[in-house]
């Protein structure tokens, strides 16, 4: 059922192919098997959006900054949640705040997730006869075989144990009920997942291994208060008219001689290492 | 013809929707709330390129708000001080 609805999804053949292109690269010209170049490919994936998270970053600090007066808000208006979202987006148009939410990043994994579901499903009858190597992951399991056979539910399991952690990073802002929701859900979710091809279960467990280790960066660099308002300096002040005669050369020196201001850069400064060699990534 | 648009987004209303938090967009109302009233105002065609056009305005660059599907046409935006607050 689920592969009918899929199969409405043609328009995405580009991407299917593009996808493919990059697997097949990695595989020929890097030399991962293809197990390791899924991985590859998802860590490839998640490293063009690592300015989109940056951004989510910054605007989280941001949103922290005001946390007590939208605390504020959502107890004031706690039984009529229309009303809350809308006083919220007043509070963030006044406050000239960008919420760090957004569907786009969300939305946008769907359909390479949907294209890697097809490449891997005809993937023993093209791909494999035309460039071989091996489908084997670990030792384990076959990369285009459904979930449920050989080792597959212990990756099921990893997997469900992976989508817990990512969810409880993504859900930090949540509270109670909701949040056990999301918690709850992966398990839920189970049935279906087991027909799909291990190759997918291996991309979705990566992505959400990178979301955890993202997490876990974003808190060590939460902590950090909120910088004063940046106003820029590059303000053209021949926009404005002259407000009186001996104002103006004032003002005008004052913003010919911003610029020349400008700090020369030196040599990059060098920051220890840390002896204990300790480090974040995994 | 506009069953099939609203039939779609409640499939993903209860997918992959169930997986985001609720909070997860930045306008009012959600994406996926506002692909409803749009399909709804304005029939599959027009409903459906609204839609995509407010989830890909939904991105961490833009600063959200409230913007109701009953008010998207195409063309030229009306200036800030028109709009309804």
């Amino acid at each position: 059922m689920i592969a009918q609805i899929l199969a409405f999804t043609n328009p995405l053949r580009p991407l299917e192919h593009f996808l493919e292109r990059i697997l097949i690269w990695l595989h020929e010209s890097v030399g991962f098997s293809w197990a390791w170049s899924i991985v590859a490919l998802t860590v490839l994936v998640r490293i063009v959006l690592v300015p989109v998270t940056v951004k989510q970053i910054h605007s989280m600090q941001n949103l922290q900054a005001h946390a007590p007066e939208m605390k504020a808000l959502q107890q004031k208006w706690k039984h009529d949640k229309q009303r809350q979202n809308e006083e919220l987006m007043k509070f963030y148009r006044e406050n000239k705040i960008n919420p760090a939410a957004s569907c786009l990043p969300i939305v946008l994994q769907i359909p390479i997730f949907i294209s890697l579901f097809y490449v891997l499903r005809h993937f023993k009858a093209t791909t494999l006869v035309e460039y071989g190597g091996s489908v084997d992951w670990l030792h384990l399991v076959d990369i285009t075989e459904p979930v449920k056979d050989g080792w597959g539910p212990l990756l099921l399991v990893i997997y469900v144990a992976s989508q817990l952690s990512s969810s409880y990073f993504m859900s930090t802002t949540m509270q109670g009920a909701q949040r056990i929701l999301l918690m709850v859900l992966p398990v839920l979710f189970v049935p279906f997942i087991i027909n799909f091809p291990v190759g997918l279960m291996v991309y979705w467990l990566t992505t959400n291994l990178w979301t955890t280790g993202q997490g876990l960066v974003t808190r060590r660099l939460m902590p950090k208060p909120e910088p004063p308002d940046k106003r820029s300096s590059r303000t053209p002040a021949k926009d404005e008219p002259p407000a009186s005669g001996n104002g103006s050369p004032a003002a005008s020196a004052k913003t010919a001689a911003a610029p020349t201001r400008k700090p020369v850069a030196g040599p990059p400064k060098r920051r220890k290492r840390n002896p204990g060699g300790g480090s974040t990534k995994r | 013809m506009k069953v099939i648009g609203i039939g779609l987004v409640q499939v993903w209303r209860h997918t992959f929707g169930l997986l985001t938090p609720a909070g997860t967009c930045k306008y009012h109302p959600s994406c996926s709330q506002y692909a409803l009233d749009a399909f709804r105002a304005h029939g599959l065609f027009k409903g459906c390129i609204f839609a995509c056009w407010r989830i890909l305005r939904c991105n961490p660059w833009s600063h959200g708000g409230i913007d109701r599907a009953e008010d998207a046409h195409f063309g030229r935006r009306r200036p800030e001080t028109e709009r309804p607050a």
